[in-house]
């Protein structure tokens, strides 16, 4: 079952002449435990293509259909809701809160939302990702891939029906990168969740159940 | 809550700040109307004293006691549960060292006017008086013989009477007759019935008296009507007033920067669903924490800072009018934060993480 669904999604930018179609029409499908990969250079639209289907703005025409709900037609309200409750966002910004503890990062989720992980999950998630000794620092007090890493476990914890990540890779060397790669393939799978992840980082396909390739705004499937 | 309070927790010298300058506006707002009361005191005390409820003074004096003036026969015209006749007269007293600016009081010493003597006795013959404990602090003491202006006569100080003052000079409680000679000297004989009002506790002000040439003034509004009062209290008002309006603006201007520099911030959290309401929630008990601990500290301030003012400086502190201008100020500062709210609704989370 679709678990995320774009139909003739476009979107653009601008009329006239100055119009610019940063999304061409895209019909796009992820099934429940994939972990699927979206490549391109950048500009050619994979940002625009994460922020459409995480329900962060609204196509120009289209329907994106999140977990048997069409998103398009909400309000800012109630999509910001289907975000918290459907999605995990892995963002390149680091998306964690400056003044709070790691430990704290996840409670700010309990103060929002209900059904995260439980307390055991939560331990095991902490000793997946290698962060157990962190739970008391800050976000100041780490490292990049530290950061990183916390910020995985910020998306895993409310356990989110997708995950979308925004070049998750991108500040940690090989090693790291393939041990957070490692993680993203295993959530997926244990979990059944659907977990895209948009990046310029070809090393990454290896772990990748598909792989889009994204060209001026035109997203295909590639041959793997 | 969680999220204000982490972020004071680890941001404390920025928090610090703010909560400072809470602190010194509340402080000035208690110690304003500290003064404010104890202006007022100074001027109302006496007559506060008295728990009455309206006045009877001439028509023609404009609600003013000294330029009332009227015979004891008057009373004849008043129907009230319980009346009480005063002479009043202002005279500089001296004892030979001190000068005082002081308002003598003729009374009946059996009427409801009559104070309570704090110390030594009360009045009993002909030019003794009971004074006010304000000239106990300025270095009169019981026994003292009073030289005043303007007269011969010579007060004698028998007893002293707590909280007597009436717009800002204490008071001398004597006999009728005692005011009378000091006012008329030589003519006293002659003008035995001159009073200045009449002071009544009644429920019902409509039906006192049918004379058209005797107005009856209601207590507060003869206050208001002492000559200065209501230009000191207005004064002191409006410079809290204002200040409630500056607090409310520099706690606008504060948090409004500190959001500014967390709109990325809240964008990001913003984009993972967290709703515009537990934001500006936590943006408004943040300020609700600030507000409170500002104003608590202020409120302590401002009671520490009395007690070690010298008597000269009128503060007394109403605690009921402070807990409510305490809570205008915590009112206003939350008020200065919903710009804040405004800002954090408008806040795109698409742009704010860059997509």
């Amino acid at each position: 079952m679709a678990i995320l669904e774009l139909n003739q999604v476009t979107k653009s930018f601008g009329t006239g002449h100055k119009k610019v179609d940063a999304l061409k029409e895209t019909h796009f499908q992820a099934e429940k435990g994939e972990l699927i990969a979206v490549i391109g250079p950048s500009g050619s639209g994979k940002s625009t293509f994460l922020t459409i289907a995480g329900g962060l703005q609204t196509p120009t025409g289209g329907e994106v259909i999140i977990n048997n709900q069409n998103i398009t037609e909400l309000s800012e309200k109630k999509r910001s809701k289907i975000r918290l409750q459907e999605i995990g966002f892995i963002l390149q910004a680091s998306n964690l809160v400056p003044f709070l503890t790691v430990r704290n990062q996840m409670k700010l989720l309990d103060q929002v939302k209900k059904d995260n992980m439980t307390k055991e999950e939560l331990t095991q998630l902490y000793e997946g990702l290698g962060i157990s000794d962190l739970l008391d620092k800050y976000p100041a007090d780490l490292s990049g891939g530290e950061r990183q890493r916390v910020a995985i476990a910020k998306a895993l914890y409310s356990n989110p029906s997708i995950i979308l990540a925004d070049e998750p890779t991108a500040s940690l060397d090989s090693d790291r990168a393939y041990e957070v790669m490692e993680l993203l393939q295993r959530e997926t799978k244990s979990k059944k969740t659907t977990t895209i992840v948009v990046t310029h980082d070809t090393r990454l396909i290896s772990y990748c159940d598909k792989v889009y390739k994204m060209t001026d705004g035109e997203i295909r499937l590639e041959e793997t | 809550m969680f999220l204000a309070w982490n972020e004071i927790k680890k941001n404390k010298l920025r928090f610090i700040l703010i909560t400072g300058v809470l602190m010194l506006v509340s402080y000035l707002v208690f110690f304003l109307s500290g003064l404010a009361s104890g202006l007022e005191n100074l001027n109302r005390e006496a007559v506060d004293k008295w728990e009455a409820t309206a006045i009877v003074v001439t028509e023609e004096s404009d609600k003013s006691l000294p330029q009332s003036s009227m015979t004891l026969d008057d009373i004849d015209d008043i129907e009230a549960e319980d009346t009480a006749v005063i002479g009043q007269f202002n005279a500089i007293a001296t004892n030979g060292g001190k000068k005082a600016n002081v308002a003598i009081f003729g009374i009946e010493k059996d009427e409801f006017i009559m104070p309570d003597v704090s110390q030594g006795e009360a009045f009993s013959k002909n030019n003794e008086v009971i004074a006010s404990d304000a000239l106990l602090e300025d270095g009169f003491e019981i026994g003292d013989t009073l030289d005043l202006s303007s007269t011969e006569e010579k007060l004698t100080i028998v007893g002293f009477t707590e909280d007597a003052r009436f717009n800002a000079a204490p008071v001398l409680y004597g006999d009728l007759s005692t005011f009378q000679r000091v006012k008329f000297g030589e003519a006293a004989e002659t003008k035995g019935d001159q009073i200045n009002g009449i002071v009544l506790r009644v429920d019902d002000l409509s039906n006192v008296t049918d004379n058209e040439d005797l107005e009856v003034v209601e207590i507060e509004t003869f206050i208001t009507n002492l000559p200065g009062y209501t230009e000191q209290s207005l004064t002191l008002s409006f410079m809290i007033y204002f200040l409630f309006v500056i607090s409310s603006v520099i706690v606008a201007i504060f948090l409004y920067v500190l959001t500014v520099q967390k709109i990325s911030l809240f964008g990001v959290m913003k984009a993972q669903g967290v709703s515009n309401g537990y934001l500006s929630r936590s943006v408004i008990a943040q300020t609700f924490i600030l507000a409170v601990i500002g104003v608590a500290v202020g409120f302590a301030l401002a009671l520490i800072t009395g007690a070690f003012l010298p008597g000269a400086v009128p503060v007394s502190f109403d605690i009921a009018t402070m807990v409510m201008y305490g809570l205008i100020l915590i009112a206003v500062a939350i008020m200065g934060a919903v710009f804040s709210v405004w800002t954090i609704v408008k806040i795109d989370p698409l742009k704010a993480i860059g997509g």
